[in-house]
């Protein structure tokens, strides 16, 4: 695929990687991967998680550097020792999590490195034109005074899009980008990239979403395992054959059937009645939400970030405590819910790292938590043993894939960190379970599986509260799915009534989709 | 894997280890101090080592590993909470002078006279830590600054009391008169110096090494330690156990305090039990185990072998005692730097494996 020496000059790619090579210890992340971006295009780069896309953005990028292989630009050879040198080479990243300083304006973030100079000082006057004029002639429009950290995470994002151009970028390396974005910002984005693209720039967009790389992206390079399985140009390919090259076989084409003919009736395992909330700077996050969750289906909560989700959940799993001007009540199985966490919500958090796992203790200890009152041997006791063979257990019944049940749960893939979060969540059985964003930064392969583990739960009779902002994956799990706005559930539809048009209008507080 | 192949790998997982290059890359440093000074380290070394366990010394070293050891579990307790105890010496020293006030002036049956006054200290103690947990859970204050805030005054009022309404009378010395007899420590068989705090501190080790592994409550300290928000997740009172762990560690300061005072000499005497800086060896013994509670008895020794064989190193050899802090600082100082490599390579490699 690298482009052929004597080529004619039009035809050389932006941006190429030769026979790169990276390894870590004995992991061989990158093996003599080719890739070639050429001018004007989106080139997507998909892979499940540990498939090598990062490490091979990072090369590209300077943060690492190849054992073997190399860089090219505009056809020449180049050497890259830091970000800095590859910025100077015209290659521009935005990360995953964005790197701002949410005090300083818009202007200030975009210029920050290569300030414009008056007079020996920062001439702000020149930065916020310079912000005016790209975000003009690329469609990105934003306040250049207003202050980074008071503007939604999409606009944050062109924030950084925009200091990356503003630097010189001519091939754009975006790494997961729509992971923290609403559909409606996704789509956003994507006309953003167009543009970008448009005046002869490039764009290497990183990402798990198979729907976004048909949509938006002319080429794809599939990774699997460190190696390339597969080059595709997207007008010419289906998600099923993106599939197989990045998993090695094809998914199960059905999706976990959602709950079976009639929905069930009865009471609820899980019910908020009028719950008001406020934070602590007295601001309403929650206004009279109400809603029922019964043993054996899955509700679905879709919203944008920041709706409420955070603080409802908190509530329902007794991580917030109720306080003075909060009102209303969570009953479990008919009953205020006790003070605290409660052991009978069983609950996989969205933050694996910061909530779910503790990272330098072991598996076995990691799937320990929150059991470790019930297994207790003695009074006081904790047999080793008991704590392993519970571990080994869990290891086996959920297929999590861990070297050793001693080893820090660090040492897992994410895909596998996840699925020992869910097996020690749902192992426990309780009447209730809540669940946040089960497969974020989870490959295809574990996605099906976490996605049949819910079913499975949902069939032994479990009540399920599915927070997640996959609308694909509630509208294929869920009996129904409640829609948040400012604090508010704006919105019910049952699962096979729901699409995302009318999912994303109500997420936006479109007058007309109140339930 | 060979059996060589594997002793290969635990020697090299040996050195690798925190305490082992930092041990030894501040002896090759201090080596360097003292060719610099004009010391030569053929005599320094050995006579170190003598001065610590050679000539009877081992006695008094022995004497100096027992606090040091009470005061590591005084830091490492709440330390594997993810709370830090700097206030060691404001706890020691109340306990000491509850010791000293409870055996001078309660007339205690033989039985109970040792007893009662070292669960007095231990009591005091973890009153004087006890008052940073509420600062922590509700005010959200560190507990390493509350902690060393709250150490001064304390130091401050055990001091007052022991020049004031608990002197001797008419000697003008800061101390308090001589305990009743049947107060005093049971000493070892044939030592005028070991006493039976060492088997008592030896068997809180084991009890709180124990406790660490293979009880409930230490798995939830651990949990608190490493993730907080991990353990209040999965249903742990992490601010109980913030608290919990801090009046601890100041129980064992203050039982430290009642120990050296129900020992010989026998009597409070200021300054007797915070000059020795019994809390910061016990801190840099501690650190220098890196999180492995096993290996903080033998870091311990290890600080208070340096620190005895100081002085015979000062006699012998004409070298200042003060070069055994010197090695001591160096020590913290590499463990640190250990320490944070560690730290960047995690969140480097965290980056990588998502890779």
């Amino acid at each position: 695929m690298s482009a052929a020496a004597g080529e004619p000059a039009a035809d050389v790619p932006a941006a190429e990687l030769v026979a790169v090579t990276k390894r870590f210890g004995p992991v061989l992340a990158n093996d003599a991967i080719d890739l070639a971006v050429a001018k004007g295009e989106i080139h997507a780069v998909v892979g499940e998680n540990g498939a090598g896309k990062s490490t091979l953005m990072s090369v590209l990028y300077g943060l690492h550097r190849p054992d073997s292989g190399h860089v090219r630009r505009e056809g020449r050879r180049i050497r890259l020792r830091s970000p800095a040198d590859a910025i100077a080479h015209g290659l521009g990243m935005v990360h995953q999590r964005f790197r701002l300083f949410p005090e300083l304006t818009v202007a200030e973030n975009v210029v920050i490195g290569a300030e414009p100079v008056r007079r020996g000082s920062v001439d702000r006057a020149a930065a916020r034109r310079a912000v005016e004029e790209l975000g003009e002639r690329y469609g990105l429009r934003a306040d250049p005074d207003a202050r980074v950290g008071d503007l939604p995470v999409g606009v944050r994002q062109r924030v950084e899009i925009l200091r990356a151009l503003y630097r010189g970028a001519e091939v754009l390396i975006l790494d997961e980008p729509t992971a923290v974005l609403t559909p409606g910002e996704a789509a956003r984005l994507f006309e953003v990239l167009r543009s970008v693209t448009a005046t002869g720039a490039s764009v290497l967009l990183v990402t798990h979403k198979l729907s976004e790389v048909l949509a938006a992206g002319d080429r794809v390079t599939v990774l699997r395992r460190g190696r390339v399985t597969g080059r595709f140009d997207t007008a010419r390919t289906t998600a099923d054959e993106l599939v197989r090259a990045m998993i090695g076989r094809s998914l199960a084409t059905a999706a976990p059937p959602r709950g079976r003919g009639a929905p069930p009736r009865g009471p609820y395992a899980l019910e908020v009645r009028d719950l008001s909330v406020r934070d602590r700077d007295g601001v309403a996050r929650l206004s009279g939400v109400s809603f029922g969750v019964r043993p054996g289906e899955i509700v679905g909560l879709a919203g944008v970030a920041g709706s409420g989700q955070r603080e409802l959940l908190d509530t329902v799993t007794g991580l917030r405590a109720l306080g003075h001007g909060d009102s209303g009540e969570v009953l479990l199985g008919g009953a205020p819910v006790p003070r605290g966490r409660d052991p009978e919500v069983a609950y996989v958090p969205e933050d694996r790292h910061g909530r779910g796992t503790a990272a330098e203790m072991s598996l076995a200890e990691n799937l320990l938590m929150g059991d470790q009152r019930r297994i207790r041997t003695a009074r006081f006791g904790l047999s080793r043993a008991a704590v392993r063979a519970r571990a080994r257990d869990l290891v086996e019944r959920f297929s999590i894939s861990a070297a050793s049940v001693d080893a820090p749960i660090s040492a897992l893939s994410g895909g596998n960190a996840q699925k020992a979060v869910l097996a020690r969540e749902l192992s426990r059985r309780t009447p209730v379970v809540v669940v946040e964003e089960p497969t974020q930064g989870v490959d295809v392969g574990a996605q099906e599986r976490i996605h049949a583990l819910l079913a499975e739960a949902r069939d032994r009779g479990q009540a399920v509260l599915l927070q997640s902002s996959e609308l694909p994956e509630l509208r294929a799990l869920c009996d129904r799915i409640l829609v948040m706005y400012e604090g508010r559930v704006v919105a019910e539809f049952r699962g096979e009534d729901a699409t995302d048009a009318r999912l994303g209008e109500a997420m936006t507080g479109a007058a007309g989709a109140v339930r | 894997m060979s059996a060589a192949g594997s002793a290969a790998e635990l020697g090299r997982r040996v050195v690798l280890s925190t305490p082992v290059p930092a041990v030894g890359g501040a002896l090759v440093l201090t080596t360097l101090v003292m060719l610099a000074a004009g010391v030569d380290p053929a005599l320094a070394y050995p006579a170190l080592v003598r001065g610590a366990v050679a000539d009877g010394n081992l006695e008094y070293t022995i004497a100096a590993f027992v606090p040091t050891l009470g005061m590591a579990l005084a830091f490492a307790l709440p330390l594997r909470a993810g709370e830090f105890n700097l206030g060691g010496d404001g706890q020691m020293a109340i306990g000491g002078v509850v010791a000293a006030a409870v055996a001078l002036e309660l007339p205690l049956p033989a039985g109970i006279a040792v007893a009662l006054p070292l669960a007095a200290a231990a009591l005091a103690g973890a009153l004087v830590a006890g008052a940073s947990a509420p600062l922590r859970t509700r005010l959200g204050l560190p507990a390493i600054v509350t902690t060393l805030l709250i150490s001064a005054p304390a130091v401050s009022l055990a001091s007052y009391l022991v020049r004031f309404p608990l002197a001797e009378q008419g000697t003008g010395m800061a101390q308090t008169p001589p305990l009743p007899e049947s107060a005093h420590l049971p000493a070892l068989a044939g030592s005028a110096y070991v006493t039976i705090g060492l088997p008592l501190v030896a068997l809180l080790t084991a009890a709180w090494l124990y406790a660490d592994t293979r009880t409930v409550l230490g798995y939830e300290i651990r949990a608190t330690g490493q993730n907080r928000e991990f353990a209040r997740y999965g249903g742990v009172a992490v601010d109980r156990l913030a608290a919990i762990t801090l009046t601890g560690g100041g129980a064992f300061a203050g039982l430290v305090g009642g120990l050296i005072v129900l020992g010989p000499p026998y009597r409070f005497v200021e300054g007797a039990l915070t000059a020795p800086g019994y809390t910061f060896t016990a801190v840099a013994a501690v650190l220098l185990a890196t999180g492995r509670p096993v290996a903080v008895p033998f870091t311990v020794a290890l600080l208070t072998v340096l620190q005895a064989g100081g002085q015979g190193m000062e006699r012998e050899a004409g070298v200042p005692g003060q070069l055994t802090q010197v090695v001591q600082g160096l020590i913290i100082v590499i463990v640190a730097v250990f320490a944070t490599v560690r730290h960047l390579r995690a969140r480097s490699g965290g980056r990588e494996a998502r890779a």
